[in-house]
């Protein structure tokens, strides 16, 4: 989970990073703990300590997760040959690591030899059957090759047996949203609204998904989860303020304003609308006005 | 700087409070001595174990840090983005089409 402050000093880290200020290690340290998908930079950076002797061996034990970090990052920047060497010396260090055989059947991967990268992950399932990032990878190469059902199945028969992995929730939710199988979708959404009720973002995810199946009943459920996104971000997610807008003017739609209700919490959020716009847009401030005018807003 | 200070201030805190124990033992041995009844510390004494409270109470809510955010739309609390699944990842994506500089490499 990234908030705002982790957010604005990673923002920080960045520009001090890319303009040679020093600090890469702590960039890195903190792309690593907010899980963050920053490649590139990644693979910059940490090559850069990586290739002096002195940098490197101040890292102290921290070299090795360094190692692994910038492997996963060459990989995903397709520049193989720096993720092999960097898988190399893992394997020297650690000969025996499970973790480095996971590495290694990525490079695979990476490769596109999937027979030969599923057999890897088949042999190290096959010592531990309950590791659950090799369960992952197997979803994610399934997804890798195209075969989407194929990946739901096996993210599915993954659930069965780790029922609180919320990633894997998500995971299932995004593909399910992209195959348009909304209502699949919403379940995975009302799950993880469950397991972490505090995330303002899995309730907007969930508003944005029951919004695009529609109906009345549909719409106002949208319309309270749009609320309560609100009430947790204290009106700073402009995203979910939009939301209440357009659900209250469908319902109006629907019901032919027969439903007078709706009216004050629209003119709420067109009225907070308005506020950040002017403040942090002025210029879009008129393209703003029109849209509301013709939700019928104001 | 205004931390130790404040742990300064709790040190005070706890001298006082020997003090204050001192003091009433004192009193009770100097009753014993003109045959008094007990019936509860000297004026001064409760002064100072009021003044104890205070100061103790400053120190204690001062010196172990600052109080965190406990409402939800606050800047530490407030979740901004997700974190990427990265054991998810997948390495055909269009990135592919755009390699990285060649001379990067591991020495």
């Amino acid at each position: 989970m990234v908030s705002k402050t982790e957010e604005s000093q990673l923002q920080q880290l960045e520009n001090q990073v890319e303009n040679g200020g020093g600090g890469a290690w702590e960039y890195l340290s903190l792309v690593r703990k907010l899980k963050l998908r920053r490649s590139d930079k990644v693979l910059n950076h940490g090559l850069t300590i990586l290739n002096d002797p002195k940098k490197r061996s101040a890292l102290g034990p921290d070299e090795w997760t360094l190692y692994e970090q910038v492997a996963i990052a060459a990989l995903d920047c397709q520049s193989l040959e720096v993720a092999k060497d960097c898988i190399k010396v893992l394997q020297k260090k650690f000969p025996e690591s499970k973790r480095v055989g996971r590495l290694e059947a990525m490079l695979l991967e990476a490769k596109g030899s999937w027979a030969e990268a599923e057999k890897a992950y088949s042999s190290l399932l096959e010592d531990n059957p309950l590791d659950q990032v090799i369960s992952m990878r197997r979803v994610a190469m399934a997804k890798a090759r195209g075969d989407i059902l194929g990946a739901i199945e096996w993210l599915n028969k993954y659930l069965e047996i780790f029922m609180a992995d919320h990633d894997a929730w998500r995971e299932l939710a995004e593909i399910y949203v992209s195959l348009q199988m909304y209502k699949q979708a919403a379940f995975c959404y009302e799950e993880l609204i469950l397991s972490q009720p505090m995330i303002p973002l899995y309730h907007l995810a969930y508003a944005d998904v029951i919004y695009t199946i529609g109906g009345l009943e549909n719409l106002q459920t949208a319309k309270k989860y749009y609320a309560s996104t609100v009430e947790l971000t204290g009106g700073k997610n402009t995203r979910a303020l939009f939301g209440i807008c357009l659900c209250t003017s469908a319902i109006a739609q629907l019901t032919k304003g027969r439903n007078n209700e709706d009216k004050e919490i629209s003119g709420l959020a067109a009225a907070a609308l308005e506020k950040d716009y002017k403040q942090s847009s002025p210029g879009k401030l008129s393209l703003l006005s029109s849209t509301l005018r013709s939700l019928k807003i104001q | 700087m205004a931390k130790s200070m404040s742990f300064i201030v709790g040190v005070i805190a706890v001298l006082m409070l020997s003090h204050a124990a001192y003091s009433t033992i004192q009193y009770r041995a100097l009753l014993k001595i003109t045959e008094d009844e007990f019936s509860g510390p000297p004026f001064e004494v409760v002064v100072e174990l009021a003044l104890v409270l205070i100061l103790s109470l400053f120190a204690g809510l001062t010196v172990p840090g600052n109080f965190r955010s406990i409402l939800p739309d606050s800047d530490e609390n407030r979740v901004v983005s997700l974190p990427s699944n990265m054991n998810f990842m997948i390495f055909n994506h269009r990135g592919k089409a755009f390699p990285t500089e060649a001379d990067l490499k591991l020495k």
